[in-house]
């Protein structure tokens, strides 16, 4: 079973409100000082499941990026944890592109891989949250998709997914060759062993620009992005601290469950 | 800061590894840890990981990576877990490293396998009731007897003897000899006349145990001697110059934990309607940590570098050692200062770290011997 895995990193989210900085002239992000950025959450879930998969089908799991030379670190701890192969998709041309974009990026590099049976990606990313890119991707590889994973198995040459909803869960089997994306209910993501990462040290992650996948670089990039970003700040943020005042544990439980349905929070 | 540029994509990844392993796995538990029970979930995780054979080459089951990933690895679960750090580093730095230099193959086989995968656990037997820092006066004496080696006498503070299933003990074949008498013994811990004491009370590290180990007509079997007969106290002092290394790495960590902690707490915390990290009292404090432990890293990172290459190591060691255990004890009283009244209870996690740092000054060699081991390079 060849599956190919997709993966973004993103700058790390886990920091103290006050260390995340936006600079509102340029509607960018600043990265924090120090804080080395991370695989997107949701990737390492369709990692984990890729190699769960390889462990009892076998076969060989391929890594793919668009970014800069600085994502060699997240492929290189995917690499650890059990994955094959790593290319990082790195052109000029590709900055600036929005989801559809990196799907066309995307796109380009699995045709030129060619065969596979699986393409796993995570629900969404863990720092713009659209959740388009790994669905535009089925769409230009014109491959059926399920989103939203919680479970999956594989029977034969059909896989039976279950999906997340927000009121349920959905059924349903699809045939591969397909595209899944994974929710953060379906496995716990394994550690990179010491074993894996000396392994993963010695891996060659080869770098393919626009050229080698044969992307029309007017369709990605900047000048390709559909969606233009005319806004980005911070929210203010405050804290407000009130006592719910009963006789009781029961009542007060009431009051609370009663309050906090006004405020629409639960 | 402390420039990532010195070090190997290997060693970083490890680093990196451990960093996320002791945040997930160690940080949820380190308070109760601390307060007195083995972390037995966290030794089986650090087994899967490939941690409790960190630098043992993978044919022996270890994980087989240099001097440098081994030191930051042990700074990362410092940092995080003093308990699990004395595991960690008896298991490596005294258990693994001196079975996989100086024992023989079927040796590395039989005992050094088992005790990289972590499916054993070793403990490190040499300082006895009376005998600490003079290591040739051994009173535990090993008798050549029907073909076994047969040895009486206790030791004491033996770290990790609580749980262990071999213990790498130092005895003496002939105390005329003085140091050149001294043996070291892989031993099985279930064997007859071992018997380990109840766990000490002690003042901090409360997750690793310390035992004093009876032995009293323990039988060894011949091929249980690491080294040749005589060599032990060589076996002992190498293996100790090493530790120091992992030691200095472990008081780098705890640092690094005691300035984390002063500098949230200190942006936090308001007094007179400003935040305590305003005032320039508290800047001192957190500035003198932080340039500390930049030069705790370099001490011990030249070291394990030195190691690395095979070059002599000892006194870069000592003195890695003595300036990042003794730099810990200060990080560890201003971090409770910082945190004032707070900071004495176990609520915080300061306190912690200020009671480990002080095992750090006394443990693998007290920082009074480590400065006549340094001086004596000087001298020499």
């Amino acid at each position: 079973m060849d599956i190919i895995v997709c993966i973004k990193q993103v700058l790390d989210h886990d920091i103290p409100p006050r260390d995340f900085k936006v600079d509102e002239e340029k509607r960018a992000v600043v990265p924090p000082a120090n804080v080395p950025p991370i695989i997107s959450n949701f990737d390492e879930y369709a990692i984990e499941e890729a190699i769960t998969l390889k462990e009892a089908n076998g076969g060989k799991i391929t890594l793919l990026t668009v970014g800069d030379e600085s994502s060699r670190d997240s492929l290189k701890k995917c690499l650890a944890m059990g994955c094959d192969e790593a290319i990082l998709l790195n052109d000029s041309a590709f900055e600036g592109s929005d989801s559809f974009g990196i799907a066309r990026i995307l796109a380009g590099a699995i045709k030129k891989i060619g065969s596979f049976d699986i393409i796993l990606c995570g629900r969404l990313s863990s720092d713009w949250s659209f959740g388009t890119t790994a669905l535009a991707l089925a769409e230009a590889l014109d491959l059926p998709s399920v989103s939203q994973l919680q479970k999956l198995e594989a029977n034969g040459d059909t896989l039976r997914c279950e999906r997340v909803l927000e009121d349920g869960e959905e059924i349903v089997e699809v045939s591969m060759p397909c595209l899944l994306t994974a929710s953060n209910e379906i496995n716990t993501p394994r550690l990179p062993s010491v074993k894996g990462i000396l392994m993963a040290s010695r891996k060659q992650i080869p770098v393919w620009g626009a050229g080698d996948i044969g992307v029309d670089t007017s369709q990605v990039g900047a000048g390709a992005a559909t969606l233009e970003l005319t806004k980005l700040y911070k929210p203010d943020y405050s804290t407000l601290c009130e006592f719910i005042e009963a006789d009781s544990l029961e009542e007060a439980a009431e009051k609370l469950a009663t309050r906090l349905r006004e405020d629409k929070i639960i | 800061m402390f420039s990532e540029d010195i070090l190997t994509e290997e060693q970083r990844m490890v680093r990196d590894m451990v960093r996320g392993f002791s945040r997930k796995e160690l940080a949820p538990r380190a308070a109760e840890t601390d307060l007195g029970s083995f972390p037995e979930d966290a030794a089986k995780k650090m087994a899967e990981l490939g941690l409790m054979g960190i630098a043992v080459p993978a044919e022996y089951g270890g994980g087989g990576v240099d001097p440098v990933s081994a030191a930051l690895a042990m700074e990362e679960i410092s940092a995080v877990c003093p308990s699990t750090s004395v595991i960690f580093a008896v298991q490596n730095s005294l258990v693994c490293d001196p079975i996989f230099a100086f024992g023989s193959e079927i040796q590395k086989k039989e005992f050094l396998r088992p005790l990289a995968s972590g499916e054993k656990l070793g403990c490190f037997g040499l300082t006895e009731p009376s005998v600490g820092s003079d290591a040739a006066s051994l009173q535990t004496t090993a008798i050549r007897s029907e073909g076994h080696w047969r040895l009486e006498g206790a030791k004491r503070f033996i770290s990790n003897s609580g749980e262990a299933d071999l213990c790498l003990l130092f005895a003496t074949t002939d105390k005329s000899l003085r140091h050149k008498g001294v043996s070291a013994f892989i031993v099985d811990m279930n064997s007859p006349g071992i018997e380990v004491a109840k766990p000490e009370r002690k003042l901090g590290l409360g997750g690793s145990s310390v035992c004093e180990i009876r032995i009293e007509g323990a039988e060894v079997p011949p091929e249980c001697l690491l080294g040749s007969e005589g060599q032990g106290f060589e076996i002992a002092m190498k293996t100790l110059d090493a530790g120091r290394i992992g030691v200095a790495a472990q008081a780098t960590g705890f640092i690094r934990a005691c300035l984390a902690a002063s500098v949230a707490y200190a942006r936090e915390r308001e007094t007179f309607g400003r935040p305590i990290s305003d005032y320039q009292a508290i800047q001192w404090k957190v500035a003198d940590m932080a340039t500390e432990i930049e030069a705790a890293r370099l001490l011990y990172l030249k070291a394990a570098r030195l190691k690395q290459k095979g070059l002599s190591f000892s006194g870069e060691a000592a003195m890695a050692k003595v300036f990042a255990s003794d730099a810990a004890q200060r990080a560890g009283s201003e971090a409770v200062q910082v945190h004032g009244g707070n900071g004495y209870m176990r609520d915080y996690p300061v306190e912690k770290f200020y009671r480990a740092a002080k095992a750090a000054q006394i443990y693998e060699g007290t920082n009074e011997i480590l400065r006549e081991v340094i001086a004596k390079h000087l001298m020499e």
